[in-house]
């Protein structure tokens, strides 16, 4: 047996022959000297009584020698097992701590078998706790198995960015135990998914973050009121009055409120102006020229309000009508007022920026796009001056800057940025 | 209700941003003072309203003043001169008014941070605000753009003690020294009047009502009165029905008690002159099932009015994404925005020229009606109602347009 063990260990390379070698050498004595003092108690004279207990007591040497010896060699031939295959260490401790249970508890029985302990009754009694720990342990112990499979396959580890495409769970990894891995998404909030779940689901792993921002970006919600100025106008020379003085929250409510409200509906996007001109004055030319202007093209509201102004003051010097809106129909100047709001959300990489993005209201995404460009006066969208300054990606911040949001609805704007961001980090 | 259960309409974000708001209310008790817990359009409203603030951590209450009857005709002769109806009030109304309002300040708790006081009924209550401090608000529900001058200038001497009014669109506001904030009406979509209905409540409710199904249905649900111009609505079905087969149906409740209503019936009914293809349905009021039902089976809805408050029925409509052809009056501009959410009409054979189309057109009519809906959902729902109601609580302690909280 052992040279057959030895000339295949050659044959294969095999280092497993060196170690049942080495931890045999040892025991192997002791194993003969039991069975020479055994045969010599068989062929002596001493009482049976005696007999009986000496044999009992070399069958004990016999049995614990054996046990260390087994012990010794499946914690060297597993660690070998582990090193042949690249297992993971956590995989190779638990193989370990069960061969070391079984080799023991073999061991108990046999000596407990040999002092002619009732061993039936403890095996029986041991299944029936087995059994119970069983069922007490009967939701962790799929888990148990799962980290196993998750940690073996080493398909993601800790810091790694993971997305479950069943559930759309993502986020970055935290921590991995043996019942959950678990997930901390943009908003700070944590997910714990069960190992078994995530055995059974399609991950996407994005790895780790390439770039950390210097600041994050902090998502905040803005929605906003009405208020009435009390003031109207029936005819263009009072509304270009009126238009000239009133606050710049007025200039901003009249040309963005069609947006807002229509958001889901139209990628052209009139304002109120010239809706009001068209519908209760009936100067579809005005009207048109009124609509045509291009709020893209102003980075302040005054220079909008300008532009407004000079249009109907041009249209009026060269003798425009003066017709009047029927009772009813006259021009309320409305103001809005914004309470904006900051969200639990907050970007440290470009990945949450994104998985932020999806998920993003639209009075969020309104107001980084639209209402921080024109009204707070900070001449770019909020996107754009965060991934330029933070983060370094000029080039993404440049092609978000130069999108016309107001030729897209909100959805279509998300998705365009959505996609832009995708392709940017592959 | 809770506010979850509106999540499916309106979308995760939606409620979140309430919850948001509502929580920059912690600690502020917002007392809803009106005249009466039942019936009418702010009862209505407030009992669905305040549950769904509380429920999102809002300390929302609601109290009504105590009147006598004599004071609730009086409230009610009010309502009409506000609305612009000549009504013969005299200095004992405007006494009586004074008495009651000054009899419920002593015996009401006023004991919210911010009181919200809705229509003119309890609106002299603000005359313990120098005793009190606190914010109040006065919500006009009515239409106060012609007034009767002698019963608004009463009024306008409390409205400008408050901090803030509210009005439902902007041609309903008066010129006033303080702030004016526009937030309109609502509808809820889990009422009975707008919920969900099974295909056989529907077929059930045309088969009760004895209106075949076999031809396009163009319906008007209005009360029968000459504003909202019934016989109009006949005078362009005819024009529709020279060149399109189709089924006409008004539907109107409470006659029996109004005698304008019965003369405005009687009126519709010789004008409709035994047309089989024309239904009208009065006398005892329908449920808001039925209604729904109704809505649901028509082709297209009208709303032919000569002169409207805000029309939360064209909402009603657009909700079902039924296209919509309606009078350019009151609030409807808001709702149907002309080739976008609906057809907006000014005469008859505008009216008539718009059904039509829209007849003729069933891809046309039903792009109108599915983008009507998507405007109905952003812009007229319970939730959006709510979200103007935090916005305003949380605005009144600041003055500036853009407000960090």
């Amino acid at each position: 047996m052992r040279d057959w063990l030895q000339k295949w260990s050659k044959e294969t390379g095999w280092k497993g022959f060196d170690v049942f070698r080495q931890t045999t050498r040892i025991p192997s004595v002791i194993w003969a000297v039991t069975v020479a003092a055994w045969l010599a108690i068989l062929v002596s004279t001493i009482p049976s009584g005696w007999e009986g207990y000496a044999g009992k007591g070399l069958w004990t040497i016999f049995a614990l020698s054996l046990a260390l010896s087994l012990l010794s060699m499946a914690g060297r031939l597993i660690k070998l097992w582990g090193e042949h295959l690249k297992a993971p260490e956590q995989a190779v401790r638990v193989t370990w701590q069960l061969a070391r249970i079984i080799i023991v508890l073999a061991t108990v029985l046999t000596l407990l078998e040999v002092w002619g302990a009732p061993v039936t009754a403890i095996l029986m009694a041991a299944g029936i706790l087995t059994l119970l720990a069983l069922l007490v342990m009967r939701d962790i112990g799929p888990d148990m198995v799962a980290a196993l499979q998750l940690s073996s396959s080493r398909h993601y580890v800790v810091g790694d960015y993971i997305k479950l495409t069943e559930t759309s769970e993502e986020g970055y990894v935290t921590q991995m135990t043996w019942r959950s891995t678990i997930v901390r998404d943009s908003s700070g909030a944590v997910t714990i998914i069960p190992n078994r779940k995530l055995v059974r689901s399609t991950i996407i792993n994005h790895g780790h973050p390439t770039k950390k921002a210097t600041e994050p970006f902090r998502f905040y919600d803005r929605s906003h009121l009405q208020e009435l100025t009390g003031l109207k106008a029936k005819n263009l020379r009072e509304f270009v009055d009126i238009l000239k003085t009133v606050p710049d929250s007025v200039v901003y409510y009249h040309t963005h409120h069609f947006l807002e409200e229509h958001h889901y509906l139209t990628p052209q996007p009139s304002n109120d102006f010239a809706i009001w001109v068209d519908e209760a004055l009936g100067d579809e030319v005005l009207a048109e020229r009124l609509a045509s202007v291009d709020t893209f093209d102003f980075t302040t509201l005054q220079a909008l309000r300008e532009r407004h102004v000079g249009i109907i003051e041009d249209y009026l010097a060269c003798g425009g009508s003066l017709r009047e809106a029927a009772e009813g129909d006259e021009f309320h100047f409305v103001k809005s007022v914004s309470v904006i709001v900051p969200t639990p959300y907050a970007a440290n990489d470009i990945r949450e920026f994104l998985e932020s993005l999806r998920s993003l209201s639209p009075g969020s995404l309104y107001f980084h796009v639209f209402e921080s460009r024109l009204r707070l006066g900070r001449g770019t969208n909020d996107f754009s001056a965060w991934l330029a300054n933070s983060l370094g990606e000029s080039d993404l911040a440049q092609k978000i800057a130069s999108l016309d949001p107001y030729s897209y609805t909100l959805d279509g704007l998300r998705s365009l940025l959505t996609q832009l961001i995708e392709k940017e980090i592959g | 209700m809770k506010i979850t259960d509106y999540e499916p309409i309106v979308g995760k974000n939606t409620i979140e941003e309430l919850r948001l708001l509502g929580s920059k209310l912690s600690g502020k008790v917002v007392q809803n003072i009106n005249s009466t817990f039942t019936g009418g359009g702010v009862a209505e409203i407030l009992s669905r309203m305040v549950p769904l603030l509380t429920d999102l951590g809002v300390d929302a209450r609601w109290n009504v003043i105590k009147g006598n009857p004599e004071f609730f005709q009086v409230t009610k002769k009010f309502h009409n001169a506000l609305h612009g109806r000549k009504e013969s009030i005299s200095k004992q109304d405007f006494a009586l008014f004074l008495e009651t309002n000054r009899k419920n300040m002593l015996e009401m708790e006023l004991y919210g941070d911010i009181l919200f006081i809705h229509d003119p009924q309890p609106a002299a209550l603000i005359e313990r605000k120098k005793q009190l401090g606190k914010k109040w608000v006065w919500r006009c529900h009515i239409d106060v753009s012609n007034p009767d001058e002698a019963v608004w200038r009463f009024l306008e001497h409390f409205v400008v003690q408050y901090d803030a009014a509210v009005f439902s669109a902007p041609a309903f506001s008066r010129p006033l020294p303080i702030r004016q904030f526009l937030i309109s009406p609502s509808i809820d979509p889990l009422s009975d009047k707008n919920k969900e209905l099974p295909e056989e409540t529907i077929d059930a409710t045309m088969e009760k009502l004895g209106i075949p199904r076999d031809k396009p249905i163009i319906t008007q649900v209005s009360r029968f009165d000459y504003m909202k111009d019934p016989v109009g609505v006949i005078r362009a079905f005819e024009l529709v029905r020279k060149h399109i087969d189709a089924t006409l149906v008004l539907v109107g409740g409470g006659a029996a008690d109004d005698p304008e209503g019965e003369k405005v019936l009687a009126e519709v009914k010789e004008r409709a002159g035994g047309n089989p293809d024309i239904h009208i349905i009065s006398g005892p009021a329908r449920t808001d099932i039925e209604i729904n039902a109704l809505q649901r089976a028509s082709t297209v809805i009208v709303q032919k009015s000569l002169k409207e408050g805000f029309a939360l029925t064209v909402s009603e409509a657009l909700w079902k994404a039924k296209p919509v052809v309606a009078s350019a009056v009151g609030g409807i501009p808001l709702q149907v925005r002309h080739k976008l959410t609906g057809l907006l009409s000014h005469d008859v054979e505008g009216t008539a020229y718009a059904l039509r189309q829209l007849l003729s057109k069933p891809e046309y009519a039903r792009w109108l009606g599915e983008n009507g809906k998507e405007h109905v959902r952003h812009n007229f729902l319970l939730t959006r109602h709510i979200r103007d109601y935090l916005l305003l609580f949380v605005t009144l302690d600041h003055s500036e347009d853009v407000i960090y909280l």
